[in-house]
């Protein structure tokens, strides 16, 4: 059964770059432009494996994004990783506090990047 | 692959048009503190986007101009006219290096290594101002980053980890990668084989590492267990402990069998290695980074735009259009069948696709303020160059345009802009003399007026000499020596061929690239462009373009056997009107309401004049502020018109904008009622000459 | 898309206009249609017919005698619009040539084109790309992209047709833009 993926990230070539990564593995990739957009996805309980998130978007950024669905009874438990670069430190506590699970840095290398989803989605 | 590569490079696109025009922003209001966020968010997202797809030189670049900006957020530095052009040099640079991230032209190449330069030194100088801050400066992470540190780890999982598939082996070798390792593990759990459960873990570790990683990378590889184990990750030391045999027999000797290692304890221990105090300190707080990169608390409140290509909007212009098309013979039929319920379907189907077709214009229809970052560009570019000063206003930016006479227009209203700079607008000396304001003005201006939108271009500049035009014309042999031209005649002949009034034909303005050709590419967007000049005061430059979008709402008229289409947008009222009172008359004028109104006889002037009948349509148009009376035979009624282009053949009609189909498959022909009107006075105005 | 006629498909649609035969390359012809109401488009040259509707496109009709400057004739039962597909500014533009008569379709050997010939002629040769021999009759193969681009309303080799010069005077004025009168501009 293929696993589904959400990506949210107001970057297009970062979304299509994590999607053609991502379904050429064989995942189901739904993608939203920010954290507002994002939430439709959620909207119908929607069976989702795993959100991949950017923090800095406009609208709803990644951390109120996180706090959302993580309010919402059947997505409390999903692995939610966020995307961050290097110079984002203080952003990791918050988003963890947040509830994010992990993270994933950027640029990323795309074998890296499956092998940690593979990981979370065990 | 080249796919995302496409993708990459029109986002890049974006941004970097997104930066230019807050650079813009920013020059005009330099202590808008949003807007310094904003520049270094595109930059931070441009850098991120160039690291990702492979143009990392680009990526790197970025960075710098990022940290300049981060400094300027961070209040370290102030936003100066240095650091903004050499910020606008470098948007240049990035648009050229799209195309040539490896720097293989030797040109981009030197301006890289010019533009690089030129930024260090503006960061280096503001170095001794780093230093001086306080408590609340971010941790220089590059600082530690590149020397090891040496870390103590306890790694102990719950029992349960092994259920969910986790292989704590994996992450010690994880961690293991990350530089130079000593590992003990305590085994003293595991109870006897017989009470084994092959599914709990019984075992825990000790681990240091000395690397070179930031404490980030080492709890990253612990994310995902972060909840199933006891983590503790503390730095020791600034250096490689490992390395010091003091340390590492402690180890061997003493901490390998503690079960509990008190981090305190072997921290002091670890400091009495050395003489000095030098080590850092177990900085909690570095995990928690302390920085002023403020939330400037405004939410970004962008409307939210996706981007869709040129082709599927034409497409689905397309689509409309036969749309419009097809249910005008639907309503036809309709209207014949005289069945009432088919009818009012066929009424509501043309409600809606009329809606369709305002809605897909609407989405056609572009901003013209799109296109001003490269006017301001220019403006500040070309001033600064000549020495002059020069202010760029606009004025009804909002007014949108179709985008495919948006970009026909940029390159007219450059040439108009560089002349303006160029030979209009004065230098600083002449202008103080002449008593203006130093600071010349040009002003962008746009509008809508009736079925065109209008730019003004205008200067306060030192104007258009008529005289100077006069005798360049004579001497051009444009013109006779005696004619008597009046000054918008005068004016006109710039647009002739050739004619450049400039004493020395400057780089800037171009040779003989004048006026003919910006009237040029504007006809061929079916426009008008025209001057208006006082001597010292300015010059004006005024381009009308028309709104013929592929669909108009018309009134269908006939005039003999022939279909005709006047766009509604101009028709003011319909009068009924008496054969004599049009036909031949001494001056073009009859009375309609009390009013004097010129008109023009439709049949007269497309020769069509047999058999006119006894009772005519006056259809009044609206052109500029008057209004003109067009006679026609008969008024059928509204329509919806989908333009047709006649063709090349007839690219030389100009009253005609196109031709439609009507619900039988008859042609209609769409007039352009500025044209006619426009052309009949200018051919009149000559006739009155020559008497 | 100037192809040597040798290399050319030798296949050419023949059609009449008078007594005169001509014909044009079978390559560029689309489709051949009966006269139906032509919509004149006022202020236009009278060489162009004008347009018709040609299933929802707007196809311009030129009427191929004026054009070569024969005395203009009712049209008959005979009388037809050639869709030709030509080459206008390295556009490909759809255009309807009104003609006499549509003939047949004359499979000529480059061996028997013979470069038009440069006195006598009464067309002008630069319209002609040859004169093809079919039995014992001579067929002008015609330029047909240059024919329906060049400005001049005829292709007459000496101007001396009173009547279109009158055309020529008269059309050129209503162009003007400016205080010049050429058509120059292009």
């Amino acid at each position: 059964m293929k696993r589904t993926i959400l990506i949210v990230d107001d970057s297009e070539s970062v979304r299509e770059m994590l999607t053609y990564s991502l379904e050429d593995a064989g995942y189901e990739i739904l993608a939203g432009t920010d954290g507002e957009d994002a939430l439709k996805y959620f909207a119908h309980d929607r069976k989702i494996h795993l959100v991949i998130t950017d923090l800095h978007m406009p609208r709803l950024d990644g951390i109120g994004f996180i706090k959302k669905v993580r309010i919402l009874d059947n997505y409390r438990y999903i692995p939610i990783l966020f995307l961050t670069t290097e110079s984002q430190g203080s952003k990791k506590e918050e988003a963890k506090k947040a509830g994010a699970t992990g993270w994933l840095v950027k640029p990323f290398v795309a074998d890296k990047l499956l092998t940690i989803i593979k990981k979370v989605l065990r | 692959m080249e796919n995302l590569q496409e993708i990459f490079k029109a986002e890049a696109n974006d941004l970097i048009e997104d930066l230019e025009k807050s650079l813009f922003s920013l020059e005009q209001n330099p202590e808008d503190k949003s807007l310094i966020e904003r520049v270094f968010r595109v930059m931070h997202t441009f850098k991120g986007n160039c690291n990702m797809f492979g143009f990392e030189t680009m990526g790197d670049f970025t960075h710098s101009l990022e940290t300049i900006y981060d400094l300027i957020r961070e209040g370290k530095l102030q936003l100066s006219e240095e650091i903004l052009n050499i910020t606008l040099l470098s948007v240049d640079h990035i648009r050229c290096v799209l195309d040539d991230g490896e720097l293989a032209n030797e040109e981009n190449r030197k301006n890289h290594e010019k533009l690089v330069t030129g930024i260090d030194k503006i960061i280096n100088e503001n170095i001794g101002q780093i230093k001086s801050v306080a408590k609340d400066s971010p941790p220089v992470q590059q600082a530690n980053e590149e020397r090891l540190s040496t870390y103590y780890i306890l790694f102990r999982p719950k029992d349960y980890i092994l259920k969910d598939g986790t292989n704590p082996m994996y992450l010690l070798d994880e961690l293991a990668a990350l530089g130079k390792s000593k590992v003990s593990v305590h085994l003293h759990d595991i109870p006897r084989l017989d009470a084994i459960d092959a599914e709990t873990c019984y075992i825990f570790w000790d681990i240091y590492l000395t690397t070179k990683a930031p404490i980030t990378t080492i709890e990253d590889v612990f994310i995902f267990v972060v909840n199933d184990c006891q983590l503790e990750v503390h730095k020791i030391a600034d250096e490689n402990l490992l390395e010091n045999k003091d340390f590492v027999e402690k180890i061997d000797k003493e901490l390998s069998y503690k079960e509990n290692i008190d981090v305190e304890e072997l921290q002091k221990f670890v400091n009495s290695l050395y003489q000095n105090n030098q080590e850092a300190e177990v900085k909690k707080d570095e995990l928690k980074t302390t920085s002023t990169s403020v939330n400037t608390g405004k939410k970004e409140t962008s409307v939210s735009s996706i981007r869709v290509s040129s082709e599927k909007l034409d497409d689905l212009m397309n689509l409309v259009s036969e749309l419009v098309t097809t249910q005008a013979s639907l309503s036809l039929f309709a209207e014949q069948s005289n069945i009432p319920e088919l009818m009012a379907i066929a009424e509501n189907m043309e409600k809606i696709s009329r809606r369709l077709r305002d809605n897909t214009f609407s989405i056609c229809l572009i901003p013209i303020e799109n296109m001003l970052t490269r006017f301001q560009r220019l403006v500040r570019d070309l001033s600064q160059e000549l020495g002059k000063k020069i202010e760029l206003k606009t004025e009804g930016t909002d007014t949108e345009l179709d985008k495919s006479i948006i970009e026909s227009l940029a390159d007219p209203i450059l040439h108009i802009l560089r002349n303006s700079i160029d030979h209009g607008i004065e230098d600083v000396e002449t202008r103080k003399k002449q008593g203006k304001n130093e600071k010349g003005t040009i002003l962008f201006k746009a509008y809508y007026s009736g079925t065109n939108v209008i730019i003004e271009i205008k200067d306060d500049g030192k104007g258009i000499d008529p005289e100077k035009i006069r005798s360049k014309a004579i001497s051009k042999g444009l013109i006779d020596e005696n004619a008597q031209l009046s000054e918008k005649e005068m004016l006109d002949l710039l647009f002739l061929p050739g004619f450049s009034t400039a004493q020395q034909v400057t780089e800037v303005s171009g040779r003989g690239v004048g006026m003919d050709v910006v009237m040029r590419k504007i006809s061929e967007i079916r426009g008008d462009v025209s001057l208006e000049s006082k001597k010292n005061e300015g010059t004006s430059t005024i381009i009308k373009l028309p709104l013929t979008l592929s669909i108009i709402d018309g009134l269908l008229v006939k005039i003999k056997e022939t279909f005709f289409v006047i766009p509604l947008a101009s028709v003011g009222k319909v009068y009924e009107v008496n054969r004599e009172k049009v036909t031949d008359t001494f001056n073009n004028l009859v009375v309609l309401d009390g009013r004097q109104v010129p008109f023009l006889n439709l049949h007269e002037e497309f020769t069509l004049k047999d058999d006119i009948p006894d009772l005519l349509q006056m259809v009044v148009v609206n052109y500029d502020e008057n209004e003109v009376g067009l006679t026609v035979d008969e008024i059928i009624g509204e329509y919806q018109a989908v333009l047709k282009p006649l063709g090349k053949l007839y690219k030389d009609i100009d009253i005609i904008s196109g031709a439609t189909i009507l619900g039988d498959g008859t042609i209609a022909l769409v007039l352009d009622t500025n044209k006619i009107i426009k052309n009949f006075s200018e051919k009149t105005y000559k006739m009155e000459e020559i008497k | 898309m100037t192809a040597e006629l040798s290399t050319t498909v030798n296949s050419f649609l023949s059609f009449k206009l008078g007594e005169e035969l001509f014909a044009a390359n079978v390559g560029k012809v689309l489709e051949i249609l009966e006269l139906s109401k032509i919509t004149k488009v006022p202020q236009s040259p009278n060489y162009m017919r004008g347009v018709i509707n040609l299933r929802g496109n707007v196809l311009p009709v030129v009427d191929t005698r004026i054009k070569f400057g024969m005395p203009e004739i009712a049209d008959t039962i005979n009388s037809c619009i050639i869709v030709l597909d030509i080459d206008i500014d390295q556009e490909s533009v759809k255009v309807g040539l009104l003609v006499d008569m549509v003939q047949e379709v004359l499979h000529i050997d480059a061996e028997n084109v013979q470069p038009p010939p440069s006195i006598g002629n009464k067309f002008k040769s630069e319209f002609i790309k040859g004169m093809g021999k079919v039995d014992d009759e001579f067929v002008m193969i015609l330029d047909i992209d240059h024919v329906l681009t060049t400005d001049e309303i005829s292709i007459i080799q000496s101007s001396v047709n009173e009547p279109v010069q009158e055309e020529k005077k008269k059309t050129t004025t209503r162009r003007k833009k400016t205080a010049t009168a050429s058509k120059a501009s292009k």
